[in-house]
C-alpha cells in the first residue's frame, strides 16, 4: 500500500489525562478509497482523526497526509494542508447562527475570491449533490439530525477536498438517514475520487462501503484488512467486536474488587 | 498541615499556568493582523451585539444612579447650605468612577456573561473545531472581533452612561427640587477638568474594557465543553470581571488622582 497512501501513521504514541489512549499504532490509509476505522467506544477512533487533523499531537510517532508529516508543519501550512480536508463532526458543526446556504458558502467565502454569482451556483449543486437544494433558507436549528450531516456533508465538500474524514456518521439516526449517508459516502468517493477515513462503530454500515478496514482497541490496531477479510479474522477480540457478543476478550463486567467485599459479606459462606 | 501547604502550592501553580494560558491565548488573538475586507463587518457586527444591544441597560442605569446620586448629593450639601455645588458633585462622581466602574460591572454582566456561554456553546457543538478544519483560526475569526468589539464598546458606553447620569442628576436636582440651573452646569464646568477627570475617567473605560472582554473571551474558549462547564465558564466571568474592575479601579485612582 506504500506508495498509494494518503496517510500513513508510524508507531505513533498519544496520551491523555496521564492515560495512554494510542501506543505505537501504525496504519495506512490508501489514496482513493473508503477506509473504515471501527472500534469500541472510547478507544480514541475521534481522537485518531484529530491527530490526522493536526488539531492534537503525538507523544511519539510520526503522521504523513499527502507527504507532509502534520506534527512537523508550523500553522501556515497546517492550515493549507486543511483546505484539502473536509471533516463531517459527530454533531454536524453547523455555524447556528448562519442558514443552511451560508454554512455551505463559508470556506469559500473564507478561502476564495469567487463572485457572488458562482458561489451560489456552487453551493446549490453541493446541496443538491446531498438532496437538500430545497432547504437552503432554513436555519440549523430547523433540521434534523439526518438533515443537520448532510448540511454539513455540503459543507465539507464545498472546496472540493482530496480527503474527508468522518466522524461517527450514522450515529443516532433512523434506517433511512443512515441509507441516505451510506449512499452519498460511498457515491461521493466514486464520483470525487476522495480518500475517505470514516471512523465508526457501526459494523454493518460501515463493513457495506468501505474499501479496508481496521479495528483498534487498547490502544493497538487489533485488525487490518478487507471486509471479507476481518470477517475471518482469527482473533477473538477482532470477533466478539465484529459479532457483538457481550462477554469475551473485553469483559463485560468494568474491573472492580470482589462481589462479597463489596456487599459487606467478606468472610461469610456464601 | 503537610497536606494544606501542598494543596496551596498546587492551588498556586494551577493558578500560575491558568494565567500563562490567558496570556499566551490573548497573544495568539493579538498576533493576527485582521484583513480590513472580512474584519471589519465582523467587528462591526460584534460592536452591534456587545454595544448597542447594552445600550438599554446602561442608558437605564446611568438614569437612575444619576438621579438617586441628585437626591442624595441634594440631601446632604443642603445641610451646608452648598446645594449648588450638586452638578460639580454629581459630575466628579460619574466621570471620575461610578461611569467606568458601574459601566464595566453591567458589561461583564450582559456581554461578558453572554460572550462566554457563546463561545463555550461554539465550543461545545464542535463550531471551533470545524472552523480549524476548515483551515480557518477561530482565535481570528471568532475571538479577535469580539475582544476589540467590547474594548472599542466600553469606553463609548462608560461615556453615555456618565451623561446620562449627569442629566438625570439634573432632573432631580433642577427640575424637583429647584436647584438654580446656572450654577448645576456652572460648577460642573468650572470644576471638571477635561484631562485630568474626563480624560482619565476614559482611561479607566478603555483598561476595565480590555480586562473584561479578555476575561470574557478566555473562559468561554478555555471552558469544558459541557452544560455545566458552560455554566460555570460564565459565572467565572462576571465574578473575575468584578473582582478585576473593582482591585484595577483602586490602582488606577491611586495612580491619577493620589497625589503621591
Amino acid at each position: 500500500m506504500g506508495l498509494s497512501s494518503y496517510i500513513s501513521l508510524k508507531d505513533v504514541v498519544f496520551s491523555r489525562s496521564g492515560r495512554r489512549i494510542f501506543d505505537g499504532v501504525s496504519m495506512e490509509i490508501p489514496r482513493g478509497k473508503i477506509t473504515a476505522i471501527m472500534g469500541p467506544s472510547g478507544t480514541g477512533k475521534t481522537t485518531l482523526l484529530r491527530l490526522i487533523g493536526g488539531q492534537l499531537q503525538p507523544d511519539a510517532g510520526d503522521i504523513t497526509v499527502d507527504g507532509h508529516s502534520v506534527p512537523a508543519l508550523r500553522r501556515k501550512a497546517l492550515y493549507a494542508l486543511r483546505t484539502k480536508m473536509g471533516m463531517l463532526f459527530q454533531s454536524g458543526a453547523l455555524f447556528t447562527d448562519l442558514s443552511v446556504f451560508e454554512n455551505v458558502a463559508f470556506p469559500m467565502r473564507v478561502h476564495t475570491k469567487l463572485p457572488e454569482d458562482m458561489i451560489h451556483d456552487i453551493v446549490l449543486m453541493k446541496l443538491e449533490a446531498v438532496g437538500l437544494r430545497g432547504a437552503r433558507q432554513l436555519m440549523p436549528s430547523e433540521l434534523s439530525g439526518g438533515m443537520t450531516r448532510r448540511v454539513a456533508l455540503a459543507r465539507s465538500i464545498a472546496l472540493d477536498p482530496e480527503l474527508i474524514l468522518y466522524d461517527e456518521p450514522f450515529t443516532g439516526q433512523d434506517p433511512i438517514a443512515m441509507g441516505v449517508l451510506v449512499k452519498l459516502i460511498r457515491d461521493l468517493n466514486s464520483s470525487m475520487g476522495l480518500t475517505s477515513v470514516l471512523v465508526s462503530h457501526d459494523v454493518k454500515e460501515s463493513l457495506s462501503i468501505c474499501h479496508y478496514a481496521c479495528i483498534i482497541a487498547d490502544g493497538k490496531v487489533i485488525g487490518a484488512g478487507t471486509p471479507a477479510e476481518l470477517q475471518n479474522h482469527p482473533s477473538e477480540q477482532v470477533q466478539q467486536f465484529l459479532q457483538g457478543h457481550p462477554d469475551g476478550p473485553v469483559p463485560f463486567h468494568y474491573p472492580s474488587s470482589a462481589a462479597a467485599e463489596d456487599f459487606g459479606l467478606a468472610g461469610d459462606v456464601l | 498541615m503537610i497536606d494544606q501547604i501542598a494543596s496551596l502550592g498546587r492551588s498556586s501553580i494551577e493558578l500560575v499556568i491558568s494565567f500563562g494560558r490567558a496570556g499566551r491565548f490573548l497573544a495568539g488573538v493579538l498576533s493576527g493582523v485582521p484583513r480590513p475586507a472580512t474584519g471589519f463587518p465582523l467587528l462591526l457586527k460584534q460592536l452591534y451585539s456587545v454595544g448597542v444591544l447594552s445600550l438599554a441597560i446602561v442608558v437605564v442605569s446611568g438614569l437612575f444612579i444619576g438621579m438617586v446620586l441628585g437626591l442624595q448629593g441634594y440631601t446632604i450639601l443642603s445641610d451646608f447650605g452648598s446645594e449648588s455645588a450638586i452638578g460639580q458633585m454629581i459630575a466628579l462622581t460619574l466621570v471620575r468612577e461610578l461611569g467606568p466602574v458601574v459601566t464595566a460591572l453591567l458589561f461583564a454582566g450582559r456581554a461578558g456573561s453572554a460572550l462566554t456561554a457563546e463561545i463555550g456553546l461554539m465550543k461545545a457543538t464542535e463550531q471551533l473545531s470545524s472552523m480549524e478544519m476548515m483551515g480557518v483560526d477561530p482565535l481570528r475569526r471568532v475571538i479577535a472581533p469580539r475582544l476589540w468589539a467590547s474594548f472599542l464598546a466600553m469606553p463609548m458606553l462608560a461615556i453615555i452612561f456618565s451623561v446620562v447620569g449627569i442629566w438625570g442628576g439634573m432632573l432631580v436636582g433642577v427640575e424637583w427640587l429647584g436647584v438654580f440651573e446656572g450654577s448645576y452646569w456652572g460648577n460642573m464646568q468650572a470644576s471638571v477638568d477635561f484631562w485630568d477627570d474626563v480624560v482619565n475617567g476614559v482611561i479607566k473605560s478603555v483598561v476595565f474594557g480590555f480586562v473584561c472582554a479578555w476575561i470574557a473571551v478566555y473562559q468561554g474558549y478555555d471552558c469544558v465543553p459541557t452544560s455545566a462547564g458552560i455554566s460555570s465558564a460564565t459565572t467565572k466571568t462576571v465574578v473575575y470581571s468584578s473582582l478585576a474592575v473593582l482591585g484595577l479601579d483602586f490602582v488606577l485612582t491611586a495612580v491619577m488622582f493620589g497625589n503621591f
